[in-house]
């Protein structure tokens, strides 16, 4: 792509706004370390209260036993097994959500027939709080993954179903005319048109459904079963250990912060046809 | 392909509802266009002149009267008639070079020949080497170019202009004038350019059909017999205008007089 080579009659790419990522995206080693300061300073304040003994060593270990205390479970407690059974559940509840929700908002928002079918009903569940359906469904399906499962992909499913479906009512009312002009089917229109233009808002559903779950998991499991790092948590309150409670609080901090970079990402990469857009 | 794009409006009048009463847009409307004639239709905001486009590209069936393109009644949108609005209306999500392509997704050319006309087109209009570039970061000159290539792509009859340069500055918009221009003399394809601007219509057309409004109606239909290239400057260009101008009225009694 020439975009620098511009003759007299063809006025140039506007110039903020050139595709020039390797200069854009680029975070330089200043607003890093920016970031770093207030962990670092919350860090040291740990130590500074632990040490001397602000706090009681009991509620407040030091940061290095904490971490000392991770590789110990990792290595005595098989640590990665609880996280990954939590990993486990998140994932797949976040794809069936994901794909239901969408799914289903577009139908609902290509047909006002579906959305009556469905609406009154969703709108009822949604507002049954996740965590109130897990016991009912642990009596049914038991303390395993699956009630779980159920929970966490019923909570990602609304925030992507009501997003897509508003992001598909909000598409420009003149692209669906151009469609007709251009006499797109209607499959066409869906896929060329309305999907698309409804990216940007099925994303952010999916976004913020993605954070709602990984924090769901640790909730569930502290209420029923007996693996993954919400039932550690708790485990380690019943039991006063709290450098273990502290580094599962720490894992989960930074696992959601994982989640939510890639995401944000994810969001980057597939609306790179935004003007501006900065995730 | 000269003797197509035979464009024949035959007493086409419109109505719209407004709170139980009819309110009527266009009354009558009579209007022959020769094939690759390039023709405007000039008059104040309100008189039903975009309402027409969008008939005759087939937005909007609900008129009386008929719209004939080579003899046949049109019916819905088609291929055969493009169109490009004010707004470039490109799909943000869409390279430029997709923009294009998508008004051949249902012209039956195979992937090949699609490839070839986006690429003709994109040359046609002076955008080469921006095919990979999505709409954000065109200017307004640059997209409504790329707004004309997607209504000429697909290779119809006739192209329909409603104010394709009405929202461009005034330096850009005499420049796609001679864009336009070039381009109506390559492809040889009926245009017919609704636009409020008078001097843009006299710079372009064959023929000028000055509109009223409340009903919208045909006042005079002016036949513009410059030599190309046409001089904004000369009295004759001055001329002309004055005769639209007085046809719009445009002129209050004081203006008149002086005029």
């Amino acid at each position: 792509m020439s975009v620098t080579t511009v003759n007299a009659t063809t006025p140039a790419v506007r110039k903020t706004q050139q595709p020039d990522k390797a200069n854009k995206r680029r975070v330089k080693p200043r607003d890093l370390a920016i970031g770093l300061v207030l962990p670092l300073t919350i860090l040291l304040l740990w130590q500074v209260a632990a040490q001397r003994a602000w706090i009681s060593p009991i509620f407040l270990p030091l940061p290095s036993t904490t971490l000392f205390s991770f590789f110990d479970m990792v290595e005595r407690q098989s640590f990665h097994i609880d996280f990954l059974a939590s990993i486990s559940i998140v994932t797949q509840a976040f794809v069936y959500g994901t794909l239901l929700g969408v799914g289903l908002g577009i139908a609902a928002g290509l047909s006002q027939t579906v959305e009556r079918i469905f609406g009154p009903t969703l709108d009822g569940i949604r507002h049954i709080p996740g965590i109130a359906w897990l016991p009912l469904i642990v009596l049914w399906v038991g303390i395993g993954p699956a009630a779980k499962i159920v929970v966490i992909t019923k909570t990602v499913f609304f925030p992507v179903f009501l997003n897509t479906l508003q992001g598909i009512r909000a598409v420009e009312k003149n692209f669906i005319e151009l469609a007709d002009v251009l006499t797109l089917t209607r499959w066409q229109l869906v896929r060329k048109v309305i999907i698309p233009g409804a990216m940007p808002s099925i994303l952010v559903g999916v976004r913020y459904g993605a954070s709602l779950a990984w924090a769901l998991v640790v909730v569930a499991e502290g209420l029923s079963g007996m693996e993954g790092i919400g039932y550690l948590i708790f485990r380690a309150q019943s039991l006063l250990m709290t450098d273990q409670l502290l580094v599962c609080m720490v894992v989960i901090g930074v696992v959601g912060f994982l989640i939510d970079r890639s995401m944000a990402l994810l969001q980057r990469h597939v609306l790179r046809w935004k003007q501006g857009f900065e995730g | 392909m000269s003797e197509r794009g035979n464009l024949e409006i035959s007493n086409v009048s419109k109505s719209y509802q407004v709170e139980g009463k009819e309110l009527r847009v266009l009354d009558h409307i009579n209007l022959k266009v020769a094939p690759g004639e390039f023709i405007s239709i000039v008059g104040p905001s309100g008189c039903g002149k975009s309402t027409l486009l969008r008939l005759v590209v087939g937005l909007d069936d609900n008129y009386g009267g008929e719209i004939l393109l080579d003899n046949k009644p049109i019916s819905g949108t088609s291929l055969q008639r493009g169109i490009v609005f004010q707004d470039h209306r490109l799909l943000p999500w869409l390279t430029l070079e997709d923009n294009i392509d998508l008004a051949l997704e249902n012209s039956g050319l195979p992937n090949a020949q699609r490839r070839r006309a986006v690429a003709e087109h994109v040359a046609l209009v002076g955008l080469t080497g921006f095919e990979k570039v999505y709409p954000h970061q065109l200017s307004g000159g640059m997209s409504q170019r790329a707004a004309i290539a997607r209504g000429l792509v697909s290779r119809p009859e006739i192209l329909l202009l409603d104010e394709p340069l009405g929202a461009l500055d005034a330096l850009t918009r005499l420049r796609l004038q001679e864009e336009l221009l070039r381009i109506w003399r390559a492809e040889r394809v009926t245009m017919l350019l609704v636009t409020h601007d008078v001097e843009e219509a006299i710079y372009l057309s064959d023929r000028i059909v000055v509109m009223h409004s409340t009903p919208g109606r045909i006042a005079s239909d002016i036949k513009v017999d410059l030599p190309w290239p046409r001089d904004r400057a000369s009295h004759e260009f001055a001329d002309v205008r004055r005769e639209i101008l007085r046809s719009m009225d445009a002129y209050s009694s004081v203006a008149a007089r002086a005029a």
